[in-house]
């Protein structure tokens, strides 16, 4: 488990970094925090003859409000996600899902844009950014486009990012007054590696009455999966006991999970509702309505 | 091979200076090029915590960085905890409850609980066993590495320090 | 316990709980490991290319690009090694066994994923791995089977052509009379129990670095092995030259737990290599490598029927073990290890009197599986107790009453067990009920819904009585045949000039804590400080002859041959002693670091006096009539066939009725090592061997499909546990000495993991038992789990 050779650069500035990508094309990879990255190159199973290191664009690491938007640069790592109250204040879902992300020491140096153009399936950002609606800015020789979330994760590990483009910028949607958020995920064991998840971020009116719904799984799936059906019975409803129910049995109708050697499919499925029960438990209980 | 480039890194307060290729983990620059043995190779994929360092201030796993990419940093290891013979508080609670056996992923529990312990002086069981849950030990069953940080918290609060 | 003549009476060390000697070292970085090992220069990096098939023949094999790439020395073949290294085998010729010979690099078949076909040697290790890329192989994939029961079907692909079948051991035996018991029980339950196929993962894989030396045309073997001298005997044999030209040395060793008591191929090529090349050959094995070759464990298939009387006495027992045993049979163990333990274990604490069993070794085109902490009894003891629930079920009676009924009763003792185990003392009824007052069993029985659902979980509590069969002498292996296996150990204690103690043993250590136990028993014999006590070995160039570190021996053969040699060394100084104070050595007490007379405190000597005495370092001569110079002991100590100690865990589960996850919420321990050296570490000894049980029962798998590929070769792949899986144990001993040896010890390293398998097994099938979920394999993944609950409700 050594890494085979490559060529290494270190551009300082976002353009620089295009510029290197332009050059060396699809012989090329971006290098983020490396999270995801450096164990395929260890194992040999990612053999990219050139490697261009972004740690060093300090204009890629950013968190900022903007037009109701929480934006981040791609190179934030996402121990600064999980720890800012920027983030706590403007997404409070990507706060409570992001202790979830391996652990402290991997988000020390995982990043935003690295999670995300990973796209592992079972990966907790990518269904975040699904869920709330995010916007993807990509890079690259023609210059900047957005992909909206929806459109970005195709498959396992694979992306709306052509592969002389990188992920630029992160648009986040900040959560509206009234809203409550939450995450939870289930593994074959406690603390090693996550299976299935949901990201949820519902609206509530003063009634208590969920005005709009969002919900994404995680590991249910070849990419991260909006549970539509779930937010359909739930637009409207009081988040209690039955129509919790009914909602998170929904999302078993939205996943199209495979089987692998961790779980089998119909288990995958199964954690899906049981998660989506637990996040819209957390947040009934939270908002009082339970 | 690629071109070799010069890495200069500053570990455990001492200056080194060494021409490796780019894809040299950092692991193998601090265990084989500087002669620091301390730091461990277990899984070489991310997963075991073996290889934690301090990079610049912040814990890292040294199997998935690259030597190049430490160029011009600050980096502690185990070895640069304590002064001479003696022990920080957090080395000295591992001794007391015996919270290693083989003590090969030990280096590693301490690199991320003296980072943990700086963040969160006064850490409740939760707190420390899912900070815990980022390294891997095969020995212990994790008990008395629990007891360890416990202890170490108390004595870092009792003292109004760190380590 | 006491020994006849005995006159330490001073001692304060054993029994106390001391930190460790070796931490020092280890917390601040300064351990050495087998990768810290100074590399002498010119030190070539070995790697081996591995088969990708898990059965094929070798066509052909391109070379020439490899040996072309910059800093590659060498690439060599199978073919070519052959000429060095023969093939080797780990069992022997007798009835019931077959040979399977394993050369070290494939020669024409690959038998496993993972098996080796060539090597290379280069300057570095990512050169070597660079160069592995560049070898070609023409493989001619050929059918391959990696289950347990396809490989004994009659047209299943053979592993070894020149086998008749895939079976390599087989045995059995029925006690007289067995059928007319079995027969005449009031009922007979069957059960089938399949156990998983686990890796050891110790956290630092295998690796070796072989140094020739040139002068002596010898070479030093550094490896981090719990069997320096076994390996010495292996590699002298194997590459037919004289012991005195290979060195085994162990460094630190980080994890050992089973796996790494064995010959590898790695360590005869390192060897043979740095002889070939005359340079100093270094292979440190890299986490897929590691589960890929080395040796696996468990991945058992048990058929267990169990005649019971209406009362819950059991009648008689019987068993059919079926053993993945992979692609060869392992030197110096052989492939007969897992398929004798388990029904040797089986009856455990109970005092049945009628027993028959069958057992296979089975091969299999998977890597080849062996010795892992507990050997088959987590396994097998999994499936007495599961049988012991089924019972009380059955006929409606208390899991507790069914196990008082049949367990060995406190008056019993010795007892002879169905299997010829001799249980000189212990404690089972004891251990049982402290266990079950500390866990309050009545209480959580009361507290708990009819249908167990608490908080969407389903609440169980699982019941172990174990014994862990350990510290084996001489007289159990040559009971199995096993010629590469002694049995004893070896201490050599010696006063240094400058009067400290210095001890070297056959042992080798992997975390046990031998620096500080085995000082603890010397400073109790010699009436010192552990300060002033170093402990070494693991090197066949510099500690004594004997078997190493496996089996729970540590305490019972190496404490015993450190107590042996220590004492002869204390009767020693004694003389000395006395000669200076001119007095009679029966008079002499040795405490704190001096001699004095007893009785007369004022009348002492030193300890560093004594020695420099002794090493003739005085202006005077000072040697007692008819002593020699110098201040050394050596002894043996050969124990009992087995010494065997007991424990009841109790484990407390949540089985999360939407996700089939199970958590362990609560963990007792009573255990019963006879006398503890070192209580603290003793607990360590356990809580890890639960935590290792735990991760077995409820996840670790290795996964191999039809064909053999394997398809958890990382830790992402196969999941060990972390601290938010294992709670903290709740513990106590209560000491039954051993009356049989010499310490007074039983072992203490397996217990753990052998009470865990069956305490958590239990739990979950009592948990889902209003279900009628029916718990006989493991792992209990959350989608094996969920599958009982929804096919319960169903």
């Amino acid at each position: 488990m050594k890494p085979a050779p490559f060529e290494y650069f270190a551009p300082e500035t976002a353009e620089e970094a295009l510029a290197l990508m332009a050059e060396h094309g699809v012989e090329a990879r971006p290098l983020a925090g490396g999270q995801s990255l450096v164990p395929l190159i260890n194992m040999r199973m990612a053999q990219p003859s050139v490697l261009i290191d972004l740690n060093r664009c300090p204009e890629l690491a950013y968190l900022r409000g903007e037009d109701g938007m929480l934006v981040s640069g791609p190179m934030t790592r996402q121990r600064e996600l999980e720890l800012s109250e920027t983030v706590r204040a403007a997404c409070p879902l990507i706060a409570k899902a992001m202790p979830y992300m391996g652990h402290a020491t991997i988000r020390n140096r995982g990043t935003a844009g690295g999670s995300l153009s990973h796209a592992d399936p079972s990966a907790e950002l990518p269904g975040v950014a699904l869920a709330l609606g995010a916007e993807m800015i990509a890079g690259g020789p023609n210059g900047r486009r957005t992909v909206p979330a929806t459109e970005f994760f195709f498959a396992e590990l694979t992306t709306a990012l052509e592969p002389d483009e990188m992920l630029c910028e992160i648009r986040f949607p900040e959560a509206p007054a009234g809203s409550r958020a939450a995450f939870a995920e289930v593994g074959s064991h406690f603390g090693g590696l996550a299976l299935v998840g949901v990201a949820a971020q519902i609206d509530l009116d003063s009634a208590g009455r969920c005005t709009k719904a969002a919900l994404a799984a995680t590991g249910a799936g070849e990419r991260p999966t909006r549970l539509s059906s779930t937010e359909a019975v739930l637009t409207g409803e009081v988040l209690e006991k039955q129509s919790i129910a009914e909602a998170a049995e929904a999302a078993a109708g939205d996943v199209e999970p495979l089987e692998d050697l961790h779980a089998t499919a119909h288990w995958r499925r199964r954690a899906a509702v049981a998660m989506a029960a637990r996040v819209l438990h957390e947040i009934a209980d939270e908002a009082g309505t339970r | 091979m690629t071109a070799r480039r010069e890495v200069r890194v500053t570990v455990n307060g001492r200056a080194y200076a060494r021409n490796v290729e780019p894809r040299m983990l950092l692991v193998d620059f601090l265990r084989h090029e500087c002669g620091l043995t301390g730091t461990h190779v277990g899984c070489a994929h991310g997963v075991c915590g073996a290889c934690t360092i301090v990079l610049d201030g912040v814990s890292v796993r040294s199997c998935l960085t690259f030597a190049v990419q430490a160029e011009g940093k600050e980096i502690t290891t185990v070895e640069g905890l304590a002064d001479g013979e003696s022990l920080t508080a957090l080395q000295q609670a591992f001794h007391e409850n015996h919270a290693l056996q083989c003590g090969y992923c030990t280096p590693g529990f301490l690199m991320s609980l003296t980072e943990f312990l700086r963040e969160t002086p006064n850490p409740d069981e939760g707190q420390i066993r899912e900070r815990l849950s980022g390294n891997l030990c095969r020995c212990t069953g994790y008990a008395n590495i629990v007891s360890a940080v416990q202890m170490a918290a108390q004595r870092l609060r009792e003292k109004g320090g760190v380590s | 316990m006491s020994v006849p003549g005995d006159t330490r009476g001073t001692g304060t060390w054993v029994g106390r709980t001391v930190p460790r000697k070796e931490d020092l070292r280890l917390l601040r970085g300064m351990g050495t490991y087998i990768d810290d090992v100074p590399e002498p220069r010119g030190t070539l990096h070995l790697a081996v290319l591995r088969s990708p098939y898990a059965h094929a023949r070798i066509r052909t094999i391109e070379t020439a690009e490899a040996e072309a790439l910059d800093g590659v020395v060498a690439v060599v073949t199978g073919t070519e090694v052959a000429e060095l290294i023969p093939p080797f085998a780990g069992d022997y010729e007798k009835p019931g066994f077959k040979m399977s010979h394993r050369p070290a690099l494939a020669t024409d078949t690959v038998r496993f994923v993972g098996d080796g076909v060539a090597l290379v040697l280069a300057e570095n290790a990512y050169i070597a791995e660079d160069a592995l890329g560049l070898v070609f192989v023409d493989y001619e994939q050929l059918p391959a089977v990696s289950d347990v029961e396809e490989a004994l079907k009659a047209d299943a692909p053979r592993v070894h052509e020149e086998l008749a079948d895939n079976v390599l051991i087989e045995g059995g035996n029925r006690t007289e009379g067995f059928d007319e018991v079995f027969e005449a029980a009031d009922h007979i339950l069957r059960e089938r129990f399949r156990i998983n196929r686990v890796a050891g993962v110790a956290m630092e894989p295998r690796g070796c670095l072989a140094v020739y030396e040139k002068s002596d045309d010898a070479v030093t073997l550094w490896t981090g092995t719990q069997v320096p001298h076994m390996l010495r005997i292996g590699i002298a044999r194997y590459l037919g030259w004289p012991e005195s030209r290979v060195r085994v040395a162990a460094p630190d060793v980080g994890g050992g737990f089973g796996p790494k008591m064995y010959l590898y191929p790695e360590e005869l090529l390192a060897v043979a290599m740095a002889r070939e090349y005359r340079c100093p050959v270094k292979w440190i094995e890299d986490r897929l490598e590691d589960f890929l070759t080395t040796f696996q464990a468990r991945d058992h298939v048990y058929d267990v029927a169990v005649a019971y009387d209406d009362d819950g006495t059991v009648r008689a027992v019987e068993v059919d073990v079926a053993v993945n045993s992979g692609a060869y049979s392992n030197y110096p163990m052989g492939a007969s290890l897992e398929p004798f333990q388990g029904p040797l274990n089986m009856p455990g604490p109970y005092r049945f009197r009628q027993f028959a069993f069958t057992c296979r070794g089975v091969a299999t085109h998977t890597c080849p599986t062996g010795a892992f902490r507990g050997v088959s009894a987590p396994c097998v003891t999994m499936a007495m107790e599961g049988m012991m629930d089924r019972i009380a079920r059955h006929l409606g009676l208390d899991r507790v009453e069914v196990r008082r009924r049949n367990l060995v009763r406190p008056d019993e003792f010795p007892y002879v067990n169905v299997v010829n185990q001799f249980y000189v003392t212990g404690s089972y009824v004891e251990c049982m009920d402290r266990a079950l007052e500390m866990v309050d069993y009545g209480g959580y029985l009361a507290a708990r819904p009819p249908e167990r659902l608490v908080d969407g979980k389903y609440r169980g509590i699982g019941i172990a009585v174990v014994t862990e069969l350990g510290g084996h002498g001489a007289a159990r292996y040559k009971a199995r045949g096993l010629p590469d296996l002694p049995g004893f150990d070896t201490a050599h204690v010696e006063l240094e000039p400058n009067g400290r103690v210095r001890a070297t043993t056959s042992f080798s250590s992997q975390g046990q804590g031998h620096e500080t136990t085995f000082a603890q028993i010397i400073a109790d014999e010699l009436g010192v400080s552990i300060d002033d006590v170093a402990i070494r070995g693991g090197d066949t160039g510099n500690s004594p002859f004997g078997t190493g570190t496996f089996a729970s021996r540590g305490a019972v053969v190496g404490g015993g041959a450190v107590m042996r040699a220590s004492g002869d060394l204390r009767e020693r100084i004694k003389k000395f002693a006395a000669h200076l104070l001119e007095a009679s050595p029966d008079d002499i007490v040795l405490e704190g670091g001096y001699a004095h007379v007893q009785g007369v405190r004022e009348m002492h000597v030193s300890l560093y006096d004594v020695a420099r005495a002794a090493y003739g370092l005085t202006e005077s001569m000072q040697l007692p009539e008819g002593e020699e110079f110098g201040l050394q002991a050596i002894a043996t100590y050969d124990p009992p066939a087995s010494s065997i100690s007991n424990a009841c865990h109790i484990a407390c589960v949540g089985v999360d009725a939407a996700t089939g996850l199970v958590e362990v919420e609560r963990y007792v321990v009573v255990h019963d090592c006879g006398r503890v050296v070192n209580p603290l570490l003793v607990k360590g000894q356990i809580q890890g061997g639960v935590a290792q049980g735990l991760g077995q029962a409820l996840f670790e798998e290795i996964l191999y499909d039809a064909e053999g590929q394997m398809l958890s070769a990382t830790l992402m792949d196969y999941m060990i546990p972390t601290a938010l899986d294992v709670p903290t144990l709740e513990m106590e001993h209560i000491e039954s000495p051993a009356t049989d040896n010499i310490g007074g010890f039983k072992g203490a390293g397996e217990g753990g993991v052998i009470g865990a398998l069956p305490a958590i097994a239990c739990a979950v099938g009592d948990a889902l038992a209003p279900l009628g979920a029916n718990v006989n394999r493991l792992p209990l993944r959350p989608d094996t789990v969920l599958g009982l609950i929804e096919g319960a409700e169903a």
